[in-house]
């Protein structure tokens, strides 16, 4: 389903970088640093929304390119999950996305509550990459 | 001129993108020779004016030629459209045939040629009419008077001569205008521009209407072009006349119409253009009406139709050229609708359109290079000739209003397709390309997107890579890789870093190459392993002064080139490098800290230098040192004590370098830092790199206390090395022993010794010893002193010996005197230096915490003659000052002396007085009482300070020390009689004793009062029972009676009662009754003691003797 993820830091630096085509991989890295611009303008408090649910985490479509689709997702430690989907699939619905970024968000609570793992460094962990393809495809 | 030809294809004409204004034709001024005329028509073509309506004006000579009309066709029946939209259309109605057309004419209603002035007018009307046979321009005169009309009606001579004039110039009276030229041209201009411009409306809604009646006669299958042709003039014809939504109306339809064509090889291009005319149109239009979202989808569904119709294969880069230049104008037309106050947001605003214009212009110069590279002549004869004069817009110059249906001949088609293929390549598509990207970058800057803009201008880098503009990519790479290297996205960083690294190299940057390839070497790139070995080796070779290799993807003749360029660049003598490194993820690291917070200025100071190398490749550094920052100076420290070996590098290895010096003397309580850590690459003779690394980085870090976790597998664990950039210089601690011997409390006022005891307890003698006493700053009201007499300026420097031996003592004292009871902080300064190899300098301070209180304090208290408090003086009347002395110091006190001055009007009343308490002593808490006598002199409504009491006093074996306490006196007032009584002691029972009355009179006048003297029991007296007494001025009257006491004990006087004598003035006197009695109540003792009888024969006191009274008759 979809083709990319990323878990964004909240200091917006890269943890862990999921493609299903690695030699995209540097284009999509791309994209999504260009939809870390609309999360931030998102979480800025100084822009005053007020359709913005303090307790929503999921953000919406952040961009609808000609290709693909970019969906943003933030937890209450800022930390940022993009996903990006294939315009193409039509069949993908809000929910179901939605559910997607549920389970990376608790994936990802898991990895962080490895002892092992630091805190603020990229995620090496394999099970982790593997369980993040399962949810992906 | 053929280029232009081609850009013309995809640009927008001038006259499509104008603002439609109704145009207005003026006639008749002579804005050369005549002013008045000149003075009108810059009021008229000014369209700086406020109310300005939507109008063009246009100065038509009077031999002008409009364009001629076409002959009037009556059916459509056997008419094949040649094409869509001729050129010259838009133009004709934009700037050739005016809606409306102005006649000026000077001419006055009481003009004395009027007749014929009114003929040459008609005629000019009349020749004008003839030039614009056939059109529905409407002809309007307008004259100019130099007389002020009166009121209309009022000049029937106007009226009348009006009626005329329109009469011979066969116009409606409605096309008559005056226009009076004196002060108020511009309102009146005003008014007739207004008018103009609603004859324009009802013109070309007028021309609106022929056209559309054209309709009924078309038929859709041939005459489908002139459906999108009349819908296009509709909607143009009402933007002239500002109804947009009509406008609206008539484009959209001219578009729906225009997407039922079939789109073939021929007239793609055609449609095309007509298209983005339309949808230009439309977009305006609708971002006119306040409609953004509309026109955004208006545009989407544009350019998702016309997407897929590239035309000619092999002229695709017309297509591409055509959806960019859509794209860029529809991104000015976005931005000038933001500017005129549209609010975008940061999904949908005018820089993403840009962005996909360079896109779409990168797509044709792909295509370019596909479809034009084999094309090397312009083919001839020029098949482009007269491509500027075709009839139709969109069309082959080599088939000018061909229809769709004739096949073209292939040959000539072959041809025109070669003649574009070849300006094509002359095109500079960089250039647009890097245009559009720029415009695209300052748009994503505005809406907040830093990084969809860092992204952008590496597009715009590659751009300019692609053009051989590798200093500019250069520049632009290396501004981005600040923010990728902040946010750690390596991946980016690394494919960044290497497109500059090639960059540098083609343009021979020695020092960006130099500091590229170290941060190419470091961990963090996803770079190769081959590749990094192949930056290593060029690095080593720049370092021998060789010339690197290039990158193998190069092509040769690139390389060629940056050879070339290299050359020069290691002709030069060694070459000398300093690169800052403080912001770079270079593949060495370092660390350095001092050891401590604080260092003693007879220490070393110790600096560790961690360095790590994370190049895959073994690394030799030459020199590695610190500058220290100190505020005298700066210094540099380099690593010394180590062998060359140590400053080799294998991947991931951390060495640990210490650098020690002694601290500076000077630096005493300064802070000194870590300035740089400087690595030294290369040798200096060939050349050498000096790269800079700031001591503090920790940027680069978030969570640094959980880096413990990580493991350091070879020793030295880098990750956790705490930097500590900046440490103290302070002075080295005594040894010095210091005691101090006083009596605390000091009291207020007294010379306060304090002795110093000092001891040497270091290990060698000292000298230069000097010791320092200062009190706190605040404290001004104390004074410190050497001897108990002067006192000196602060700092007191105290006696002592310069010198000191080991174990030597040494006493000394000094003297503070305090003011004030406070609790004063006195702080001891000891400097000296050690008598050693090294002299150091010490310094010990120690602070004395002196609490000063008061040795006691004096109240005074006022008492009458009788012995009882008074609240108030009466001139020249004596009063008891007792003074009490309350003690209140820890220690005991001797009073030495005491004594009071006095001071006018105060007075002493005794003849001597002498000390009550001299040579007592006093604990705390005791209190003396000394009685003085004194008067007053002077009448006064406050008290007065009458003098001081002045007390010498020392502790026990201390200094005497003189305490001065002013006395406050209480009001005094004037009494004009004072009355005294003298009497004895005691009397005895049956032994006559005298009393005195004294009554003086103090004023300027006579007094006579009137006296009684009240019979007791307890006596029995001799002497005027009742009587007036008269005093005169400043004189003294004695009362004297002679008493008989009966009883023993303290008895009751006799009471003696004083009254204003009844016959005077009272007021004249200024005594009344109430104050006599109070001055007998404080003057008078109302008892006496009466002893008991004296046996035998006592001596009698002093009595009035017996007068011998002779009563006469």
């Amino acid at each position: 389903m979809a083709v990319c993820v990323a878990i964004i830091g909240k200091d917006n630096a890269p943890k862990f970088f999921a493609c299903v085509n690695p030699e995209e991989e540097l284009n999509f890295q791309y994209k999504v640093l260009s939809s870390l611009d609309i999360v931030e303008e998102k979480l800025n408090p100084t822009v005053k929304s007020s359709t913005t649910d303090l307790r929503e985490l999921y953000l919406g479509m952040l961009y609808s390119l000609e290709t693909h689709k970019i969906y943003g997702y933030v937890t209450n430690t800022k930390i940022k999950i993009i996903i990006i989907v294939d315009s193409t699939n039509t069949a993908l619905r809000d929910n179901e996305i939605k559910s997607m970024f549920k389970k990376i968000h608790s994936e990802y609570a898991d990895v962080v509550c490895n002892p092992f793992y630091i805190p603020g460094e990229p995620i090496t962990s394999k099970s982790f990459a593997m369980n993040i393809e399962s949810i992906m495809s | 001129m053929q280029a232009n030809a081609i850009q013309s294809n995809s640009d927008l004409p001038p006259e499509l993108c104008a603002k439609p204004l109704a145009l207005i034709g003026i006639s008749g001024l002579d804005v050369i020779n005549n002013a008045v005329h000149k003075s009108i028509w810059d009021i008229f073509s000014n369209s700086r004016r406020n109310e300005h309506s939507p109008v063009r004006f246009n100065l038509i000579e009077n031999d002008h030629e409009f364009p001629i009309i076409k002959p009037k066709r009556n059916s459509y029946d056997w008419y094949i459209p040649k094409g869509i939209l001729k050129k010259n259309w838009m133009h004709k109605h934009l700037h050739e045939i005016p809606a409306v057309m102005v006649i000026f004419y000077d001419l006055d209603w009481n003009d004395l040629q009027w007749n014929e002035k009114m003929i040459e007018c008609a005629s000019r009307v009349q020749s004008m009419r003839a030039a614009l046979e056939g059109r529905a321009s409407r002809i309007v005169i307008v004259l100019i008077q130099t007389t002020l009309p009166l009121p209309a009606g009022e000049d029937a001579l106007a009226a009348e001569r009006a009626v005329a004039l329109c009469s011979s110039c066969e116009l409606n009276s409605q096309s008559l205008f005056v226009l009076p030229h004196g002060d108020h041209l511009q309102g009146y201009a005003t008014r007739l521009e207004n008018a103009f411009y609603e004859f324009a409306q009802t013109y070309y809604h007028n021309e609106a209407k022929i056209i559309k009646s054209h309709k009924e006669h078309l038929n859709k299958n041939t005459h489908q072009y002139l459906y999108v042709r009349h819908q296009f003039k509709l909607g143009f014809l009402n933007e002239l006349k500002q109804d947009i939504h009509t406008a609206y109306k008539h484009y959209n339809h001219a578009y729906e119409n225009l997407l039922e064509i079939r789109i073939v090889d021929t007239n793609s291009l055609e449609i095309r253009t007509i298209a983005g005319f339309l949808n230009y149109k439309l977009c305006r239009l609708l971002f006119a009406l306040n409609l953004p979202r509309d026109a955004i989808s208006q545009f989407k569904s544009h350019i998702d139709r016309f997407r897929g119709r590239i035309g000619f294969q092999e002229l695709a880069f017309e297509h591409y050229a055509w959806l960019s230049k859509q794209y860029s104008v529809f991104g000015d037309i976005f931005d000038e609708a933001v500017k005129l106050g549209l609010p975008a947001v940061q999904t949908q605003h005018p820089g993403i359109y840009y962005q996909q214009a360079a896109l779409q212009a990168i797509l044709r110069k792909k295509a370019c290079k596909e479809l034009c590279s084999t094309v090397i002549a312009y083919p001839s004869p020029d098949p482009l000739e007269g491509a500027n004069n075709i009839e139709f817009y969109g069309q082959r110059p080599w088939r000018p209003g061909k229809m769709t249906s004739e096949p073209p001949d292939p040959h000539l088609e072959a041809m025109g397709i070669q003649a574009i293929q070849y300006l094509e390549k002359l095109v500079n598509h960089s250039n647009i390309i890097i245009q559009l990207y720029g415009l695209a970058i300052s748009q994503y800057k505005t809406y907040k997107c830093p990084r969809t803009r860092r992204q952008l201008v590496l597009e715009m880098a590659d751009e300019c890579y692609d053009s051989k503009d590798y200093g500019k990519a250069l520049t632009l790479y290396t501004h981005m890789l600040w923010d990728f290297r902040k946010e750690k996205w390596w991946g980016i960083l690394s494919q960044v870093l290497e497109k500059a690294l090639i960059c540098a190299f083609l343009t021979a940057n020695v020092q960006d190459y130099i500091q590229l390839a170290l941060e190419l070497l470091g961990a963090n790139t996803t770079t190769s392993l081959d590749d990094k070995r192949r930056i290593y080796e060029n690095l080593k070779k720049i370092l021998k002064k060789q010339i690197p290799y290039g990158d193998p993807k190069l092509p040769q003749d690139i390389l060629q080139n940056a050879i070339i360029i290299w050359q020069p660049v290691f002709s030069s003598n060694p070459l000398h490098f300093s690169l800052d490194m403080a912001n770079i993820a270079a593949c060495i690291e370092t660390r350095a800290k001092f050891l401590k917070n604080v260092y003693e200025v007879d220490q070393n100071v110790t600096v560790e230098i961690y360095i790590r190398s994370t190049c895959p490749f073994p690394l030799v550094f030459a020199k590695i040192s610190v500058t220290i920052n100190a505020p005298n100076c700066n210094s540099e420290f380099a690593v010394t004590n180590v062998e060359n070996i140590a400053l080799s590098f294998r991947k991931d290895e951390v060495k640990k370098f210490v650098i020690e010096f002694m601290p500076d003397p000077h630096d005493i309580n300064k802070e000194i830092q870590i300035g740089s850590i400087n690595i030294q690459l290369g040798n200096s003779t060939e050349c050498s790199v000096d790269l800079k690394y700031s001591s503090y980085d920790e940027a680069f870090k978030n969570h640094p206390e959980l880096v413990h976790f990580r493991c350091a597998p070879n020793g030295i664990d880098f990750d956790n090395i705490r930097p500590l950039s900046s440490s103290t210089i302070v002075p080295r601690e005594s040894k010095l022993s210091i005691s101090f011997d006083h009596r605390s409390p000091a009291l207020v006022g007294e010379w306060y010794q304090i002795v110093i005891n000092i001891v040497n307890e270091e290990m060698f003698g000292i000298k230069d010893l000097k010791i320092e006493v200062v009190l706190d700053e605040e404290n001004f009201e104390s004074e410190l002193s050497l001897q108990p007499s002067s006192p000196c300026k602060q700092p007191l420097i105290v006696n002592s010996p310069k010198n000191l031996d080991c174990n030597g003592k040494n006493s000394t004292h000094f003297f503070v005197r305090v003011h004030k009871p406070c609790k004063c902080n006195v702080t001891v300064r000891v400097t000296y230096t050690l008598d050693s190899q090294k002299a150091v300098l010490s310094i010990k301070t120690e602070v004395i915490p002196l609490p000063v209180v008061e040795p006691f304090t004096v109240t005074t208290k006022y008492l009458s003659m009788l012995m009882s408090e008074i609240d108030r003086f009466y001139v020249d009347e004596e009063f008891g000052v007792m003074n009490y002395i309350k003690f209140s110091s820890p220690w005991m006190i001797h009073i030495e002396d005491t004594s009071l001055e006095f001071v006018h009007p105060g007075r002493s009343a005794e003849k001597s007085s002498s000390s009550q308490i001299a040579g007592r002593s006093f604990n705390n808490e005791e209190i003396s009482a000394e009685l003085h006598i004194a008067t007053c002199q002077k009448s006064s409504d406050q008290g007065l300070n009458l003098g001081k009491c002045k007390i010498s006093w020392k502790r026990e074996n201390g200094i005497t020390t003189t305490t001065e306490v002013a006395i406050q006196g209480l009001p005094c007032y004037f009494m004009p009689i004072g009355l005294k009584l003298a009497a004895p002691a005691h009397g005895f029972v049956r032994t006559p004793m005298l009393l005195k009355y004294h009554l003086e009179n103090r004023s300027r006048h006579l007094i006579q009062l009137d006296v009684v003297m009240q019979a007791t029991e307890a006596f029995m007296f001799s002497g005027y029972k009742q009587f007036v007494v008269s005093i005169l001025p400043n004189s003294t009257r004695t009362l004297q009676y002679n008493l008989y006491p009966l009883i023993a004990g303290s008895v009751a006087l006799p009471e003696l009662v004083i009254s204003p004598e009844s016959n005077t003035d009272n007021e004249v006197q200024g005594i009344n009754k109430d104050q006599l009695n109070a001055l007998i109540h404080r003057s008078l003792p109302t008892h006496i003691y009466v002893m008991p009888q004296v046996k035998g024969t006592p001596k009698l006191p002093e009595i009035v003797a017996n007068q011998k009274i002779q009563i006469v008759d």
